[in-house]
């Protein structure tokens, strides 16, 4: 009975110990004090900003940075839920860092440089620091229109003139301005968005959309393998096909550009390693060199000083690019944004 | 007799001993975080019944429950369809063919789904070799990716070898000289499958019928990559919720419903058959 006894108790503290080793994983993060874990996108990306905004800051601070992908907008929600932090820093784009200063998710910038003697015009924006910018551009296969594609969105509308499937990312707010561009409504007028109107747009071009697709890396597969004539991608995975001698051809006219913030995940305890990043980062020389590596337009228009032409013209956000796209904005958007991307899922699923 | 019971009783706390670090991970790792995802599906934002009652009442939620359910009994039927013959052929083979067979089986069901999935991609593909041949018949090139068609074939391949796995073990177990005097007694060899073999496989086809669709409900990385973008699935309407809307009430509620459901035909499987011969 004794040896019973017992063995229930080792049981008791072996399986306790099993359970403890197997969380551990979840619980370690008592971190060192002059770590900094940065949320990424990988790939180049990740390579760029080592090599241009990590390991600088990193030589200045003595500050370590380790980069963690994937990058996802849930997770950042439950770090600051949990209060186990995975990373202290992210990007998030312009309706992303909406919805998460409205959930308070982000750190405040109010008493940093960023506001209070700001580098340049607009870079900070909700509590986030304007480090750079992608677009979502029409690109087409050369062999299927050999004497032009779609040069704008009307033109990607007209099944008549440019016959051929057609594909776009499965995201309302990025579609619907869209939408809106190629039923004619001007640039400057397309906020607040009518989103009656883009829907009864979108109704005309769905039986031409094959897939809408959801992950970069599907977008360029597709494209790849001539499994669609016509799209709407990121200009940067666009150039690393015709960098790879991809028979495609990119549109910059009307190029859709969409902001990215640095932002800091609320009540982290390296608050202020992680401020001290984020300023960093915008700086011209260093934003310069990450866009040109990561394959992404800078916001802070001096970084345009470290970048030659032939570099600049690879940029959405190149000062020659300016009255050819047009910019999200969410803060202006015309209705929630969430009842609008809700609609949409369902508009797609009948 | 006696003894062994009493060995039994005696020892009654040892199996429990055993099972205990398993029980202790199972409990920690999957009961307490059902119990969490039951407890926000009535709690997120704010406590109450909401999310079930606008599940119940507009028409999206139930369209894609209903979708979801009609793919998975076509994915399941047409397994049966195709796994049944090859079951069959594999239980009569000799030996040393029926383990080739067995092996060529499992090495598509140790395949990773993912590649399954992309190795379709690419032989449905406008450039891959079905299209090509069509075109070389002289006929215009068929849109096969990105359809109800294409997702079908890849979800029946990714789960034929649960159907043909439940279907040998029954199969491989009726006794041969059953057919064998049933068509010596007159009966054509459709009537022998018809009247001897398929009521012998029922158990067999029960199993492999709930298994497929069981697994198939929780799919869905497959009908997003392949299938027709009308088509959705329960499980992508949840990972949805939570990472585009984070939306964690209503995504919980869905997936307390999907889990509902997959109780109720392991429970219908239970009834009929017995959950413990779910695995054959």
């Amino acid at each position: 009975m004794a040896s019973q006894v017992f063995s229930r108790r080792a049981a008791l503290t072996l399986g306790g110990g099993i359970v403890a080793g197997l969380a551990a994983p979840y619980f370690r993060r008592v971190r060192a004090a002059e770590v900094l874990h940065v949320n990424t996108w990988g790939g180049i990306w990740e390579r760029a900003a080592i090599k241009n905004l990590f390991e600088p800051f990193t030589k200045d601070t003595g500050v370590e940075i380790r980069p963690v992908s994937p990058v996802s907008f849930a997770k950042l929600a439950q770090q600051v839920r949990s209060g186990a932090y995975e990373f202290d820093v992210t990007t998030l784009g312009a309706g992303e860092i909406i919805r998460a200063n409205q959930a308070n998710l982000v750190e405040k910038l109010d008493n940093t440089d960023l506001v209070k003697n700001p580098p340049f015009a607009g870079a900070a924006f909700q509590n986030g620091a304007s480090s750079h910018a992608f677009a979502t551009v029409i690109a087409y296969q050369k062999s299927k229109y050999p004497n032009g594609g779609p040069q704008s969105w009307a033109d990607f509308w007209d099944l008549q003139k440019f016959p051929g499937s057609r594909c776009m990312q499965r995201y309302a707010s990025r579609i619907l301005p869209i939408a809106l561009a190629a039923d004619g409504v001007p640039a400057d007028k397309l906020y607040p968005l009518d989103l009656n109107r883009a829907f009864r747009s979108l109704d005309k071009i769905k039986p031409a959309v094959r897939v809408w697709w959801t992950q970069g890396q599907q977008s360029q597969q597709l494209l790849r393998d001539g499994e669609i004539d016509c799209i709407a991608l990121w200009h940067a995975r666009t150039l690393e096909l015709i960098d790879q001698n991809q028979p495609v051809e990119i549109v910059w006219n009307q190029a859709e550009i969409e902001r990215a913030y640095w932002v800091v995940a609320r009540g982290t305890p390296n608050r202020d390693n992680a401020l001290r990043f984020i300023e960093s980062a915008l700086k011209p020389e260093r934003v310069a060199g990450f866009c040109k590596d990561s394959l992404n337009g800078p916001l802070n228009p001096a970084a345009f000083n470290f970048v030659s032409e032939a570099e600049a013209a690879r940029m959405p956000t190149a000062p020659a690019y300016k009255d050819k796209v047009f910019e999200q904005d969410i803060l202006n958007f015309g209705g929630d944004v969430n009842a609008a991307t809700q609609r949409f899922e369902r508009w797609i699923g009948t | 007799m006696s003894a062994t019971t009493a060995a039994a009783g005696g020892g009654s706390l040892r199996p429990w001993l055993l099972l205990a670090p398993l029980l202790v991970f199972l409990a920690a790792f999957f009961l307490v975080p059902l119990a969490q995802v039951a407890v926000m599906s009535v709690s997120d934002p704010e406590w109450g019944l909401e999310h079930y009652v606008a599940i119940a009442t507009d028409g999206f939620h139930l369209r894609v429950l209903l979708d979801t359910f009609i793919t998975a009994l076509t994915v399941s039927l047409c397994c049966l369809v195709l796994g049944f013959p090859l079951a069959y052929a594999m239980a009569a083979a000799p030996q040393g063919l029926a383990a080739a067979m067995m092996v060529v089986v499992t090495m598509s069901f140790w395949t990773s789904f993912l590649v399954r999935t992309y190795a379709w991609m690419v032989l449905l593909g406008n450039r891959g070799p079905i299209a090509r041949f069509v075109e070389w018949m002289g006929f215009a090139s068929p849109e096969l990716l990105f359809t109800r068609f294409s997702s079908t074939v890849a979800m029946t391949h990714i789960l034929l070898p649960y159907m043909v796995l439940s279907l040998y073990g029954v199969l491989k177990r009726i006794e041969p000289a059953l057919p064998r005097s049933a068509a010596s007694l007159g009966a054509t060899p459709a009537g022998v499958i018809r009247h001897v073999v398929l009521p012998l496989a029922a158990p067999g086809i029960a199993n492999g019928l709930t298994l497929v669709f069981v697994l198939c409900l929780g799919f869905y990385v497959t009908p997003i990559l392949i299938g027709s973008p009308r088509e959705q699935m329960v499980a992508g309407v949840i990972g949805q919720q939570v990472e585009e809307f984070l939306a964690f009430g209503e995504a919980s509620a869905m997936a307390m419903l999907l889990l509902a459901s997959t109780l109720v035909i392991l429970g219908l499987y239970h009834r009929r058959f017995g959950l413990d011969r779910l695995w054959g």
